[in-house]
């Protein structure tokens, strides 16, 4: 039986990506240039396109856990408030991930990769939706808090990269300094994903052996600033910031694997 | 802008901008294990050098640059 279902996701898995590629051709040479073209104002444009985007991985993500291949827990959704700008820092450990997480938050910002906005196709998307492109780290940091100082929502993986599933979280220091100069309320989100599927490295048909459970806990909101001393000097500052992110998560995190190893747990 | 010149542009940056003591800033201190830059550091004294030179520099320029002296070579060779 269990054999058979891992046949049945190998299939499934196949069909899925089939299913994401073919999507993702018709928003990335159809719907979203058309968007480009046919609408004229920019902040129209934006709120159309990543509305359209959202739309796709909600449907990505209710085909994945309809077809039984991914499960899918999600808590603390009251701590996201759609009417302030919040700063939303989660783990990384899977290109589904993304999806999961952009399908939760509507209009959010985040970061594409620079080799994405490179691609002349992605680059449309990306553009039209007004994401953030990744080319130089000087102007990134502005830029992430210049959209967070003009009210928008940011979701970033301060890992940088996946990760590896139950190594300790290193975040990079950029997510803490971007928090600390928009003095951003910060939403930390711990997502496991058991067994880790598309990891780094890890092509997508080597599926995991059995069907992906995510858990994804959205963390109480927590002003950036009140988790540093105060008069702490910037340098000081980001790195305790960083430290006390790693911590929250990491806690999360660590909470809920004795929750699954507990034999009382059903 | 001469390296002797640059030397001293980057010696006042570090010790205005990233409140470095006088006496630690010699041509083969490293920016990372003993001057304690972080990352971000990095990427704001890139910025400031940028200023400096007036010259377009790219993170790739800096990867391999350590010490103060390399800084120095890193932005001469562009």
């Amino acid at each position: 039986m269990k054999h058979l279902f891992y046949v049945y996701r190998f299939i499934g898995t196949s069909l899925f990506w089939f299913f994401f590629g073919v999507i993702g051709l018709i928003y990335g040479f159809l719907l979203l240039p058309l968007v480009y073209l046919v609408i004229r104002r920019p902040e129209r444009r934006q709120v159309i396109a990543r509305d359209m985007i959202r739309g796709a991985f909600v449907m990505f993500v209710w085909v994945a856990r309809t077809m039984r291949l991914i499960r899918c827990d999600i808590t603390g959704m009251e701590h996201w408030d759609p009417q302030r700008s919040q700063l939303l820092l989660a783990n990384h450990l899977t290109l589904i991930d993304v999806v999961i997480l952009l399908s939760l938050f509507p209009q959010v910002d985040c970061v594409v990769k620079a080799a994405v906005t490179r691609n002349p196709v992605l680059r449309v998307s990306a553009g039209t939706a007004n994401y953030i492109s990744n080319r130089a780290p000087d102007e990134l940091l502005d830029f992430c808090v210049g959209r967070l100082d003009s009210g928008s929502s940011l979701l970033l993986f301060p890992q940088g990269t996946r990760a590896i599933r139950g190594e300790p979280l290193a975040f990079k220091l950029g997510a803490a300094e971007i928090a600390l100069r928009a003095n951003a309320t910060i939403v930390p989100i711990a997502l496991d994903c058991n067994p880790q599927m598309l990891a780094k490295r890890v092509p997508w048909y080597r599926i995991p052996p059995s069907q992906p459970h995510f858990r994804i806990s959205l963390l109480p909101p927590v002003a950036a600033d009140s988790l540093v001393p105060e008069g702490t000097d910037s340098r000081r500052a980001r790195h305790e910031l960083n430290a006390a992110l790693e911590g929250l998560i990491g806690a999360e995190l660590a909470r809920r694997e004795a929750e699954n190893r507990s034999p009382l747990q059903s | 802008m001469d390296k002797d010149e640059l030397y001293g542009q980057l010696k006042g940056i570090l010790i205005d901008q990233f409140e470095l003591e006088e006496s630690s800033i010699t041509p083969d201190a490293n920016l990372y294990d003993e001057l304690e830059l972080d990352s971000i550091d990095a990427v704001d004294l890139l910025v400031q050098l940028k200023n400096i030179t007036g010259k377009k520099i790219s993170p790739d320029d800096f990867k391999d640059v350590r010490t103060i002296n390399d800084v120095i070579n890193a932005l001469t060779a562009l």
